[in-house]
């Protein structure tokens, strides 16, 4: 749900900076593969008169092309992989080339609308009009094309997981949203934010509830393959 | 039978504990003469995903000076429904909900198993988790921007019901009240002024508490404004007012003169920061975060003054006395962490800027509370941004990974006394029968508090055998120790974590063997990093490497086989053949030595050093090197120069940096790009395997370590050959072979040279 993506950091203002990670890569990242936590002792017994790679002879087979001079180096063993040395699932995705259909704003902002309108007798009128003018920022930028198309892309997932009162899928996709793109969204994303619990503790919300809890542990599943 | 390294690992992995010595000398002579101290390496909150938690209070043992917890080692008469209590051999009656227990029908906490278990226990009021922002705004527009930016993206991360606040400071500090009506106001101190706690609460109107706090039920969100002040709201109420106020903070409005720092009054506003959680909700889980971009420069706790020609303090002005702030600052900010660890809370501080910011005196706020310290260049770099975002990282639970004022107590057998430990605790001066009198670290006391832990923390913790040697130990007789962690998960429930082990005692004359094959050389080499640093903290740096060095020969004579004065024949079993190299390179670490890094970077190094594991601190003491290369998977190579050859690829970690070096060959094959060349696809492969697996420890670990990718000659390579034991270097360049690794340029002593003078020391009939 979340791309996943690695950014390189800002070479500028830090030094080495490490790339920076999506949301996505981040939370998904926990699953450990390898653990690179081995050491070799260092030969105690012959201290090496010549003190060189042959302590790693098991290591070091000889098919190795001379690579003594600069100037004429052979080129690397050719082959394709026979026995890939990392299976890789954390690459970059590649949905950033999904069907990029321009979304119309007011899709957007209608069911966000709609459900403070549901939300506006329990809330404070103060809250309401405070969500209400985040939601004229969010339609405001976007208009104006302030906003990059993975939030757009993003925005729309979210907009159908509240409709459909997967709440916890919404909150998971607007925190998605705030680390990867906070420049963009902070301004509004609050007022989101802010939508989907008053949401939630809606009557209506509560009846659903356990349905959600099941449909997102597929989803969660899924995810992960 | 299991071998050893099983035994420790299973045993790691359970209880999160690593002994030095899995067999324990039976007698106290013997266990002096064993050179590295009885001690272990523990993990409170060890993630335990396979371990649920059970509902109900742990059973005490009635003996008032015991009450050790009902474990699996106890002797249970189930006829009679009475456990003997394995610490005192107090008989105990179970509790009458324990009527129905039977062989078959034991509680959880009987079972072998169940050597850690962990309790939730309903125990007075559940408090929410406290978030207390404390900004620097004398910064550059761009830093000040990304941090406003991490800091409203938080708010996303914290849980909806935490309570969080904010002070901003410069010349002022301004304590922000927060509302829902959209008005933002402010209580405004001046930074050149300490204030009590007092003073604080009565300016702030803080002196009455709103209304007692009601007892032993959970607490529903309605119920929290009792609990808030006007200065610490729940998340989810204020969170859009919160988003516009730190959307709109400036940079402080005081104009800088040319030549001069901006005046910061980082003191205070620690000072304030720490008195109205004082004044409010004292032991509760909560975090002061003080997020600072330069060194406090004016009022208590100023570390330099504000002219730009003097530099801030420098190892060499220490040395010499010259450094006029230090003292009383590191005595501003010990008050202010000793006053916060007494309430609970931890302080942690995110310092970015590319000179110094007063680590060093500032250090003991984190080290004593448990808090995090993490610095960079600037908060606008993905190092800190990733990094704050971690610090709300949760586990496969979906809960924080975060946990708030544990109690750690430790009990132990009679054989056994307590020496001190060395971590982020502070002692609470408990008194009991299991205190020895011999201190290491931090001593006097069976009982020490953590404000903040997560499940990384590791303290270290020293013993002494005390049996006496003509009182031996019956054949067959077990030492054990109990761990009991009171604590506040991050759901705000009270838990407790109890574990207990056991270990076999051995006659160290007959049995010496035994004790030797169950050494645990990482464990030990940790044990006795911490040692080491913690001195070099408070004694002069020479003499801790003397005494490591002088520790190091005893162990060698000890344990080496050797003829007498014949350094040839010197031999170390396969449990301690790693141990001497340990020691090697921790006399080279920033650890221990302070060339070439600041005062505050050497704080830095050692706060990271004394709370992190056993894997993690020994990656810091040795980094790890992989070689990657056509010839097969991915091999741990030695840190040597002779491991930096043409055709490998080396990805080294050392903690806080992550190193990718391409070596000669493989760097001039990238260069032709052979990688996009479709029939050399294993090229591009091999090159994409480090940057893989370096990914891997990118994701996962705290604090973000700096990300360094460089080739043979490359001018960063030289964070790779700096870490290296030089074996080749420009004084035996004759020495080496053709295709030997690369020489280093260095008058440092090499492994080998180390090597031959440990054993000549070990053997000789002289020492």
């Amino acid at each position: 749900m979340a791309e996943l993506y690695v950014k390189p950091g800002n070479q500028e203002k830090g030094w080495n900076d490490p790339p920076q990670f999506s949301y996505g890569l981040q939370v998904s990242g926990s699953g450990k593969r390898t653990l690179l936590n081995k050491r070799v002792p260092a030969p105690l017994q012959d201290p090496p008169a010549v003190p060189s790679g042959q302590s790693l002879s098991s290591s070091t087979p000889p098919k190795m092309p001379p690579a003594g001079s600069t100037s004429s180096i052979g080129p690397p063993p050719i082959g394709q992989i026979t026995t890939p040395l990392r299976t890789d699932n954390s690459k970059p995705s590649s949905s950033q080339r999904e069907s990029e259909v321009p979304v119309d704003v007011k899709d957007i902002l209608a069911p966000l609308h709609k459900i403070l309108q549901a939300c506006k007798d329990v809330i404070k009128k103060q809250v309401f009009l405070d969500i209400g003018r985040r939601l004229a920022t969010l339609e405001e930028m976007w208009s104006s094309g302030k906003l990059s198309s993975p939030v757009q892309r993003r925005m729309v997932l979210l907009v159908k997981e509240l409709e459909s009162q997967h709440w916890n899928s919404a909150d998971e996709i607007h925190r998605s949203l705030m680390v990867d793109h906070v420049n963009e969204v902070s301004q509004w994303m609050v007022g989101v934010k802010r939508l989907i619990a008053e949401a939630r503790n809606l009557p209506h919300g509560e009846a659903s509830a356990k349905d959600e809890a099941a449909t997102e542990n597929t989803d969660s599943v899924q995810q992960d393959t | 039978m299991a071998t050893y390294l099983e035994f420790i690992q299973q045993n790691e992995e359970r209880d999160g504990v690593r002994f030095s010595w899995n067999v324990w000398p039976s007698s106290r002579l013997e266990a002096t003469r064993m050179v590295v101290p009885l001690g272990c390496l523990f993990t409170p909150l060890k993630e335990r995903p396979d371990l649920p938690p059970v509902q109900y209070e742990p059973v005490l043992c009635t003996r008032p000076t015991c009450k050790a917890v009902l474990n699996p080692l106890c002797q249970v008469d189930y006829r009679a429904k009475l456990w003997a209590c394995n610490f005192c051999f107090q008989r105990n009656q179970f509790p009458p909900t324990y009527a129905g227990i039977s062989e078959v029908n034991q509680p959880a906490e009987l079972m072998p198993q169940f050597s850690t278990i962990e309790y939730i226990v309903q125990r007075g009021p559940q408090t929410p988790l406290i978030f207390l922002y404390v900004v620097d705004t004398c910064l550059e527009e761009e830093d000040l921007q990304a941090l406003k930016e991490s800091l409203q993206m938080s708010l996303s991360l914290l849980p909806p019901d935490a309570l969080v606040g904010l002070i901003t400071f410069g010349r002022m500090v301004q304590v922000h009240e927060l509302n829902c009506d959209g008005i933002s106001k402010s209580y405004v101190f001046r930074g050149t002024k300490d204030l009590t706690a007092k003073q604080i609460q009565d300016m702030l109107g803080l002196s009455k508490p709103a209304a007692p706090v009601q007892q032993g039920r959970p607490m529903q969100p309605q119920e929290q404004p009792f609990l808030s002040s006007r200065f610490l709201q729940p998340v989810h109420k204020i969170d859009m007012n919160l988003t516009d106020l730190l959307g709109e903070l400036q940079r402080d409005p005081w104009p800088v003169p040319q030549g001069k720092r901006p005046l910061r009054s980082t003191g205070v506003a620690l000072s304030i920061a720490v008195g109205l959680l004082e004044g409010t909700l004292p032991n509760t889980g909560a975090r002061i975060m003080l997020f600072t971009g330069g060194p406090p420069t004016q009022g208590p706790g100023m570390v330099v003054g504000d002219e730009l020609k003097t530099p801030i303090r420098s190892w060499h002005d220490i040395e010499k006395d010259n450094a006029r702030f230090m003292k009383k600052a590191t005595k501003h900010y010990e008050g202010l962490a000793n006053r916060c660890a007494a309430n609970g809370h931890c302080i942690d501080i995110y310092a970015c800027a590319l000179d110094q910011t007063g680590l060093l005196e500032m250090k003991c706020c984190s080290n004593l509370t448990g808090g995090q310290i993490v610095i960079g260049d600037s908060f606008n770099t993905s190092l800190f941004k990733q990094t704050f975002q971690r610090v709300f990282s949760k586990d496969l639970n979906g809960e924080f990974k975060m946990a708030f004022g544990a109690n750690l107590e430790v009990k132990t057998s009679r054989e056994l006394k307590l020496s001190g430990a060395i971590g982020p605790c502070v002692s609470l001066n408990v008194k009991s029968p299991c205190i020895s009198e011999n201190e290491l670290g931090v001593g006097g006391t069976c009982q020490w508090k953590i404000c903040s832990l997560d499940p990384t923390t590791t303290l270290a913790i020293y013993f002494e055998v005390v049996n006496q040697h003509n009182a031996p130990i019956p054949q067959g007789g077990r030492g054990a120790v109990q761990f009991v962690t009171q604590y506040q998960h991050s759901s705000t429930q009270k838990r407790i974590r109890v574990t207990t082990i056991a270990r076999n005692w051995a006659d160290a004359q007959t049995q010496l063997q035994h004790i030797e094959a169950a050494f645990d050389q990482e464990a030990a080499a940790v044990l006795m990093a911490r040692l080491g640093v913690y001195r070099a903290e408070t004694e002069e740096g020479p003499d801790v490497l003397r005494w490591l060095d002088r520790q190091l020969i005893r162990l060698c004579q000890k344990f080496g086989q050797y003829n007498k004065d014949d350094p040839t024949s010197f031999r170390l079993s396969d449990s301690f053949s790693l141990y001497p190299q340990f020691m090697f390179h921790l006399r080279r670490s920033p650890f221990l030595q302070v060339f070439n890094n600041s005062p505050d970077e050497s704080s830095y190094y050692r706060h990271h050093f004394a709370r992190q594991d056993l894997t993690q601190s020994l990656i810091m003491i040795q980094p790890i090197l992989y070689s990657y290369s056509f010839y097969g998977p991915p091999e741990p190579v030695l840190l040597d120069s002779s491991s930096i050859l043409p055709d490998r690829i080396l990805l080294m970690d050392t903690f806080f940096q992550i190193v990718i070096y391409l070596g000669e060959t493989i760097a001039q094959w990238r260069k032709a790009g052979y990688q996009d060349m479709p029939e050399y696809e294993n090229f591009k492969h091999l090159l994409q395997a480090p940057l893989d697996d370096a990914q891997e420890i990118l994701t996962s670990r705290f604090p973000m370590p700096r990300y360094i990718n460089t080739e043979h000659g490359g001018s960063q390579a030289r964070f790779l050959l700096s870490k290296v034991n030089p074996s080749q270097t420009h004084n035996n360049l004759y020495n080496w072979g053709q295709e030997s690794g690369a020489p280093i340029l260095t008058d440092d002593v090499s492994l080998q040279v180390f090597m031959d003078h440990l054993k000549k020391l070990a053997v000789s009939t002289a020492s």
